[in-house]
């Protein structure tokens, strides 16, 4: 069996304490093959977006054990997680997230040199990705002079820039009309497999579920299928 | 593919300077493109400068008109009556004193002044009250200086006076060759200097002898022995020397006459007045820039959380705000400092001379650096409570 780019066992998340305690995640298994496209479906409140959160080690679990690639990623130091970050995972979020005040290439080279890559070979990088995602005239552009869907697609290169080995992917259609939500997911799958990248999209579009490997559900913080076939217990 | 995790995070750990120049990079560009808020937070801290420097550069000036006499009389010692914290009309002191700083090795020159209360009477009735100083002008110490029309020498002639330029208007429209009673002495104006008019009457001058006449002082008084130093001669020592030998008398170098006047005029009512309105003007300024800073967090609440989530530190965060408080603190300082240069410029006349020493403009832009950066705490503390999560929100 290939690498296992996440391997979640028994994660549980709560928020708050006492009586307001509220139990997201309940023993979450969820294990994805390097490589795979996941995506993790369910009902608003379900807890997806929490799980997504755990596994891009930007929320950390109450419980249970994850690792990505086979490293250990719970009860790391906190200042160990932008680290993993950095080095592991790429975002797209719901909402694009570009900073404003920078143009696409600019959005996407802060990753890059964020990451110790060196001023020129960012820019070299930035306009790579942007033109791989159809933006090779739009380099200039800030993310007020774009549509939504070219927004996403800069959020996309700006994803893989770097070439993380995970993509995680929040509602990635939420903000775009059908035609472009389709669009722009079919650009994400291509290029990350392309690369070989591992994915896992949040979703609950079921006009894009066609383009996964596998769909995981969950509802009321539970999974009931994410295992992967065959995976050691 | 297998991912060699190690690998990444050791390049991921690594590339710090670039980290910083991005994040600086950064900072800016996200300063400068909210133009609103930029505009706003600079005008706060160009508030701050104005105000403070202003109210500093008035009191300088303040402070200037009331030494001036002691920096510009060419003395390097000054004996006076005890516990004098002014050069103004005041306790007499005897002309023995002259005698024995004469006397005293490292005196080159040792020169009487007497400085008396009086009054020019106008032409068309009334008086405006003046300072009229006594110089031996044999030895040209004591004024006066700021000369805009005659020269010192003309107080050889009978009943010479030098007045004010400033005054001429009150003084009944004086002019060279007018006559004017003073103290009930008719003088004629031989000169006229420009702004020396310190808080009290403005000075005028006139030969010793003169000034003994109008205010009836005594031939073996006088107000103060101003002492000019031997070449080569040791401050401290002669002072020290001349204070053992004029018991009756106090002697203080001219730095040290100064500097009794300030902190004399500094421990009263002007130095709160102007403290006060100071750190107002600083608090102020400070209050603009936190809300400020706080607000444009706020406003990218979101952009900060992204660039958490994708991979910097509570420390690039922070890095980014104090840049940013940096270069707030430095463009305010700079248009804050102009406007002062220029209001400075627009309000000088005898009256008020606006002082911003060069001190003053170094100091500014690092004190509203530190202000700035202090400013910045509470968006900090909001930057480094985030939640990188929260993007998922």
């Amino acid at each position: 069996m290939s690498q296992l780019a996440i391997d979640a066992r028994a994660v549980g998340k709560v928020f708050g304490d006492g009586p307001l305690a509220f139990r997201a995640l309940d023993e979450v298994d969820f294990q994805v093959a390097a490589g795979e496209l996941v995506m993790l479906v369910g009902p608003s409140g379900s807890g997806k977006t929490t799980l997504l959160s755990i596994l891009g080690c930007v929320l950390t679990a109450t419980d249970g054990a994850l690792e990505l690639f086979g490293t250990r990623v719970t009860g790391r130091k906190e200042r160990e997680l932008p680290v993993l970050r950095r080095a592991l995972i790429g975002f797209v979020f719901q909402g694009h997230n570009l900073l404003a005040a920078l143009s696409a290439v600019d959005n996407v080279r802060l990753v890059l040199e964020s990451r110790g890559v060196g001023a020129r070979a960012a820019k070299a990088e930035a306009v790579e990705l942007l033109t791989a995602v159809g933006l090779a005239d739009k380099l200039a552009r800030r993310p007020d002079e774009l549509s939504g869907g070219q927004r996403q697609r800069v959020a996309i290169a700006r994803a893989l820039a770097g070439s993380p080995p995970l993509i995680l992917a929040d509602e990635p259609t939420a903000a775009l009309d059908a035609h472009a939500g389709l669009e722009v997911t079919e650009l994400m799958v291509r290029l990350c497999r392309e690369r070989g990248t591992t994915v896992v999209v949040v979703t609950h579009d079921n006009r894009i579920f066609h383009l996964a490997d596998r769909i995981v559900h969950i509802e009321d913080g539970r999974i009931a299928d994410g295992r992967l076939p065959g995976a050691p217990s | 593919m297998t991912v060699d995790v190690a690998a990444r995070m050791r390049a991921a750990r690594g590339g710090r300077l670039r980290r910083v120049r991005v994040t600086v990079r950064t900072a800016l560009r996200m300063m400068f493109y909210d133009k609103a808020k930029l505009v706003g937070t600079t005008l706060g801290v160009v508030f701050a400068v104005v105000l403070a420097a202003q109210q500093l550069g008035v009191l300088f000036g303040l402070l200037q008109k009331n030494t001036m006499f002691v920096d510009n009389a060419g003395a390097d010692l000054w004996i006076v009556p005890p516990n004098t914290t002014q050069a103004s009309p005041g306790q007499r002191m005897s002309t023995a004193l002259l005698d024995q700083a004469r006397a005293t090795p490292g005196v080159a020159v040792a020169a009487p002044l007497i400085m008396i209360g009086t009054s020019v009477a106008k032409p068309g009735g009334g008086s405006e009250a003046i300072t009229l100083v006594g110089v031996d002008l044999d030895h040209g110490l004591g004024g006066p200086w700021n000369i805009v029309a005659g020269a010192a020498a003309d107080l050889r002639g009978p009943d010479a006076v030098f007045f004010e330029d400033a005054q001429r208007e009150k003084f009944g429209g004086i002019n060279l060759g007018s006559v004017r009673e003073v103290g009930g002495h008719q003088v004629r104006a031989v000169g006229f200097t420009w702004g020396l008019q310190p808080f009290g009457p403005p000075f005028s001058f006139a030969d010793i002898d003169l000034v003994r006449d109008i205010g009836g002082v005594r031939a073996d008084q006088l107000s103060f022995v101003l002492v000019r130093l031997a070449p080569g001669a040791d401050a401290a020592a002669v002072a020290a020397e001349l204070a053992r030998r004029c018991p009756s008398a106090q002697v203080v170098t001219r730095a040290g006459f100064h500097d009794r006047i300030v902190s004399t005029l500094l421990r009263q009512q002007l130095g709160i007045t102007f403290g006060t309105s100071t750190a107002f003007g600083l608090i102020i300024g400070f209050i603009i820039v936190a809300l400020s800073m706080f607000s444009a967090v706020i406003d990218n609440l979101r952009e900060f959380g992204t660039l958490k989530a994708i991979g910097l530190t509570s420390w690039d965060l922070t890095r980014m705000l104090l840049i940013q408080s940096v270069v707030y603190a430095l463009l305010g300082s700079l248009v804050g400092l102009g406007l002062v240069a220029a209001m400075s410029a627009g309000i000088r006349s005898p009256n008020l001379i606006v002082i911003v020493p060069r001190a003053l403009v170094i100091a500014t832009p690092i004190i509203m650096t530190v202000l700035c950066m202090l400013a910045s705490v509470l968006a900090l503390r909001r930057v480094r409570k985030l939640e990188p999560g929260m993007v998922f929100r």
